[in-house]
C-alpha cells in the first residue's frame, strides 16, 4: 500500500516561531503544515495522514496539553513533540507521563529536532504498518461463518478435533472440514500463526 | 571601574542596620519578588524570536551546504531573522521603560483615580471571596505627591486583607469598603473597611511589626512594608475598629499643596 507523504503539523501560537519551524523544515525536505491554535488543528487533523506534530505546550486557548489530552480521547496515533519554554519542566514531564514521544526546550539545535521528528515518523510509520496490519486480519476473520467462529474457538484453545466434535455434536470429519476453511479463509500458515493473528485482534490498537 | 581599595585597613560598619534600612530591604524585597515574577514573563516572550532566530539562521546554514538553493530563499530568511531581532529589542525596551517605572517616580496625582484603577484588580477577586465591595469617594480632594504603583501595592493590601479576614463568613455576608477623604489634619486618607472579625488584642500590639502574621501561609511583611511605603511618603498607615464589627486599615498622606 502506498502511503502518502509524511506531513508534520507545527502548533505554535507565536507566528515568528511557526514560520521559521517550516521554513526549518523545508530546508530539510520534510513539509510542514502550520497552524496557530489547538482548535486550528483539531479542525484541520485528518487521521489517515501520517505525520507527527511540533506542539508548543503553552498556547492561550487550548494548552498543548489539553490538546494532547484531547487526541488520547479519540485514540490518535499520531505522534507529539513538544516544543517548552525555559520554565516549562513540569508541564513537560506531564506531557511525557501522557505518552508525548519526546519534548525539546526553546531554543534547540536544529539537527535535535531534526533527529526527533525522523524518529517519531518512524515511529507512526510502524504503528500504521500494525494497524494496517490488524484491519487485513479483521477482514479476513470478519468471513468466518458463525460455526467456524466456534471452531476457531476452540482451535486456540488447543482441542483437539475428537473434543471439538464431541462439543460441537458434530462428526470428526466434519470439524476437519471447518478447520480447513478457517485455515483457508485466515490465510494462516500454521495454528500457532492462527493463535497469533487471534491474540493480535484481541489486543485491539487504537484507531486514529 | 572599581573604587580605590581603601588601604588605611579600617573597617567599614557592617552588620547593625537599623530600623529604616532594614525597612528600606523589606520594600526591596516585595519588589524583587514583583520583578522576579516579572522577568519569568519576559524570559518566555524574549525565547519566543530567539528560537525564531535559532531556526532560520540553522536553516540558512544548510540551505547554504547545498548547490541548488535559490538566494531568494536565504534573503527571506534574513529577513525574517533581523524581524525577529527587532522584536526582541523591542521586548528589552519595554522592560527598560517598565525598570525605570519601578524606580520610585513620583507625580501629582488624584487618590480617587488610583483607587479606581484598582478596583477593577480587586472587583474580581472579591466576587470570588463573594464579598461585597463599595466604595465611597470624597469629592474635591487635594493630590497627593506619590509613587502610583507603591500606594496602590498598600491598598490592594489592606483589601486582600479584609477579603482574607472574611473568608470564615458565610458567603455573600462580606463587606468591604473603601473610602478616601480627609483626614482633621487636612492629610489625604485612603480606609479599607470590613466586617470580618478584627485583629485579635494580641495581634493588635504587633500589627505593623515585620514578619507576624496571623495566617498560616503569611509573611508577615504586607502591613510592614504598607507602613514603610507610607513613611517614605511622609504620611503613615494605622488601624481603628470599624463600626458596629469588623477592621479599618488606613493610609494617610501629606496633601501636595501643603507639600
Amino acid at each position: 500500500m502506498q502511503e502518502p507523504a509524511p506531513t508534520i503539523y507545527v502548533v505554535d501560537d507565536d507566528e515568528g516561531v511557526r514560520n521559521s519551524l517550516r521554513f526549518l523544515l523545508k530546508s530539510v525536505g520534510l513539509t510542514a503544515r502550520t497552524l496557530a491554535s489547538a482548535r486550528e488543528f483539531l479542525d484541520s487533523y485528518r487521521p489517515r495522514q501520517p505525520g507527527c506534530m511540533v506542539l508548543d505546550v503553552r498556547m492561550p486557548g487550548m494548552s498543548g496539553l489539553e490538546l494532547q489530552q484531547q487526541l488520547n480521547l479519540r485514540g490518535a496515533i499520531i505522534p507529539v513533540i513538544f516544543i517548552t519554554g525555559h520554565g516549562d519542566i513540569p508541564m513537560a514531564v506531564e506531557a511525557m507521563q501522557h505518552g508525548a514521544f519526546d519534548f525539546l526546550q526553546k531554543p534547540f539545535r536544529d539537527q535535535d529536532l531534526i533527529d526527533r521528528i525522523q524518529r517519531a515518523l518512524e515511529r507512526d510509520a510502524r504503528s500504521r504498518a500494525a494497524l494496517a496490519q490488524h484491519d487485513r486480519i479483521r477482514e479476513r476473520f470478519d468471513t468466518l461463518t458463525p460455526r467456524e467462529h466456534e471452531v476457531l474457538s476452540l482451535m486456540t484453545r488447543g482441542k483437539p478435533n475428537k473434543v471439538m466434535a464431541a462439543e460441537l455434536g458434530v462428526s470428526q470429519r466434519t470439524v476437519e472440514i471447518h478447520r480447513a476453511r478457517v485455515m483457508e479463509k485466515t490465510g494462516a500458515a500454521s495454528l500457532a500463526q492462527l493463535v497469533r493473528m487471534a491474540m493480535d485482534l484481541e489486543s485491539s490498537p487504537a484507531r486514529p | 571601574m572599581s573604587p580605590n581599595p581603601d588601604t588605611s585597613g579600617a573597617l567599614a560598619p557592617v552588620g547593625v542596620a537599623p530600623a529604616a534600612t532594614l525597612h528600606g530591604r523589606l520594600l526591596q524585597v516585595s519588589r524583587m519578588a514583583t520583578i522576579g515574577e516579572m522577568a519569568a514573563g519576559v524570559a518566555h516572550e524574549l525565547n519566543q524570536p530567539l528560537t525564531a532566530i535559532a531556526n532560520y539562521a540553522q536553516a540558512c546554514g544548510r540551505l547554504l551546504g547545498r548547490a541548488d538553493t535559490d538566494p531568494a530563499e536565504l534573503r527571506h530568511a534574513l529577513a525574517e531573522i533581523t524581524l525577529q531581532a527587532a522584536r526582541a529589542a523591542e521586548i528589552i525596551r519595554r522592560l527598560r521603560a517598565l525598570a525605570r517605572s519601578q524606580q520610585s517616580a513620583r507625580s501629582a496625582v488624584s487618590i480617587n483615580a488610583l483607587i479606581r484603577e484598582l478596583i477593577e484588580l480587586v472587583e474580581g477577586d472579591a466576587r470570588l471571596h463573594g464579598v461585597q465591595l463599595s466604595l465611597a469617594l470624597a469629592d474635591d480632594l487635594p493630590e497627593v505627591l506619590v509613587d502610583a504603583a507603591q500606594i496602590q501595592h498598600v491598598i490592594l493590601n489592606f483589601v486582600r486583607n479584609s477579603l482574607e479576614a472574611l473568608a470564615a463568613r458565610p458567603s455573600g455576608s462580606g463587606r468591604v469598603h473603601i473610602g478616601s477623604g480627609l483626614s482633621p489634619l487636612g492629610e489625604v486618607e485612603v480606609a479599607v473597611s470590613d466586617n470580618g472579625p478584627g485583629p485579635t488584642a494580641e495581634a493588635m500590639s504587633r500589627l505593623f511589626d515585620p514578619f507576624f502574621s496571623t495566617k498560616e501561609s503569611g509573611t508577615g511583611m504586607g502591613l510592614a512594608i504598607s507602613n514603610t511605603i507610607a513613611r517614605l511618603h511622609g504620611g503613615s498607615v494605622g488601624y481603628r475598629p470599624s463600626r458596629p464589627e469588623g477592621a479599618c486599615f488606613y493610609i494617610l498622606l501629606p496633601p501636595q499643596s501643603g507639600a
